[in-house]
């Protein structure tokens, strides 16, 4: 049976205002269609595997996984490395999306497998423009991978 | 550190301009100096930042001392940063001597002081900005002449300060830490800094680096 993405975003941010600004401009020139924001990354799992306040829904695979590193309760490496490691959700791109550009985060979230590493410029202006060039990239350039057969 | 100093900013940066886009017609003459007050605020800030996070990092960079051509480092920045503004400006310069030092970090210092000096001197009706240097035995000591505002020596101490800054916000711009940077790093190479000046008379900005030059931070 085949499946469609009905979410095209999962946000996992923590900070409200910096989710706003982003789901603002993932929204410009419309190509999005659903957005989630979870701000926390204990839920972010929960909603991710169907477990917790999530338990008996069915699975509902975002199309992609943006990511912030520094998360509530459970940090954003450990969601990367939870949805790399798992046969459901391993083929999900992840996006990290954050304002570190240490390099340890950087070469950590590599070899967890992130599909891309984004540092958010400090001006709102650029930062706009890459939130989206990154939504063109991975929503029309980029051919993404099949919904995850269940 | 730096960017828990920018993500609250972006945040200022980012709703202003929204507001801006979206409901600058709905704001009167009053609501519209308001919002440009914030994102002139916010911009200011973001300088600010970036400044404090350069004073750091040069302040911890290792350094990397190498046999620097000073006259291939000045034609470098002057290229670089200052070749749009020459038609108004001109920048004397004479043969500078091979030094031993950070080659980046000084490029830093010339860049400060030169800035500087083509700033203050902006309002003349011929700027003209000089470089050079004099043989003081166990050091060189370089400088950066302007014939620009120049300032009063009763400041001399406050000048290489961090966030000191002599003049009016609205008169020239700038943080206040531009002369800090540039008196870190000349004393990581074990050198000094120094300024002489008259008010409405130009000013001098001196560096020393010793001949035989280490890293003394």
């Amino acid at each position: 049976m085949y499946h469609k993405y009905e979410v095209d975003f999962l946000l996992i941010e923590d900070d409200h205002e910096e989710a706003e600004l982003t789901i603002r401009s993932l929204k410009r020139n419309n190509l999005v269609n659903k957005i989630i924001h979870i701000d926390d990354g204990a839920d972010a799992l929960e909603f991710l595997f169907s477990e917790g306040r999530f338990e008996g829904q069915p699975k509902n695979h975002p199309r992609m996984v943006l990511l912030d590193l520094n998360l509530p309760r459970v940090g954003g490496l450990e969601i990367l490395r939870r949805i790399k490691s798992h046969n459901d959700t391993c083929t999900i791109p992840v996006v990290v999306l954050t304002s570190s550009a240490e390099e340890r985060d950087i070469i950590e979230s590599y070899k967890l497998g992130v599909n891309s590493y984004i540092v958010k410029p400090v001006n709102f202006e650029s930062f706009s423009k890459a939130i989206e060039e990154m939504k063109m990239y991975w929503m029309v350039l980029n051919q993404g991978p099949p919904y995850p057969k269940p | 550190v730096s960017h828990d100093l920018r993500a609250p900013l972006r945040i200022v940066n980012g709703f202003a301009d929204i507001l801006a886009q979206d409901y600058r017609e709905q704001l009167d003459e009053e609501g519209r100096r308001l919002l440009d007050k914030i994102m002139n605020g916010a911009r200011r800030m973001g300088i600010l930042i970036d400044e404090l996070i350069g004073l750091a990092r040069f302040g911890r960079k290792e350094m990397v001392m190498q046999e620097t051509d000073m006259n291939l480092l000045v034609r470098g920045v002057i290229g670089e940063f200052f070749t749009t503004r020459s038609e108004q400006v001109s920048i004397k310069t004479t043969a500078l001597p091979t030094v031993f030092c950070d080659s980046g970090l000084i490029r830093q210092v010339w860049i400060n002081l030169l800035s500087n000096g083509l700033k203050y001197s902006s309002r003349q009706a011929q700027p003209v900005v000089e470089v050079g240097f004099e043989d003081a035995g166990m050091s060189y000591e370089f400088f950066v002449r302007d014939n620009g505002v120049g300032f009063d020596m009763a400041f001399k101490d406050k000048l290489f300060g961090v966030f000191q800054r002599l003049h009016k916000k609205n008169e020239f711009e700038g943080t206040g830490i531009g002369l800090a940077l540039v008196k870190s790093i000349v004393a990581r190479h074990g050198g000094a800094v120094r300024a002489e000046s008259e008010v409405g008379k130009g000013a001098t900005f001196y560096f020393s680096l010793p001949k035989t030059a280490k890293d003394v931070s």
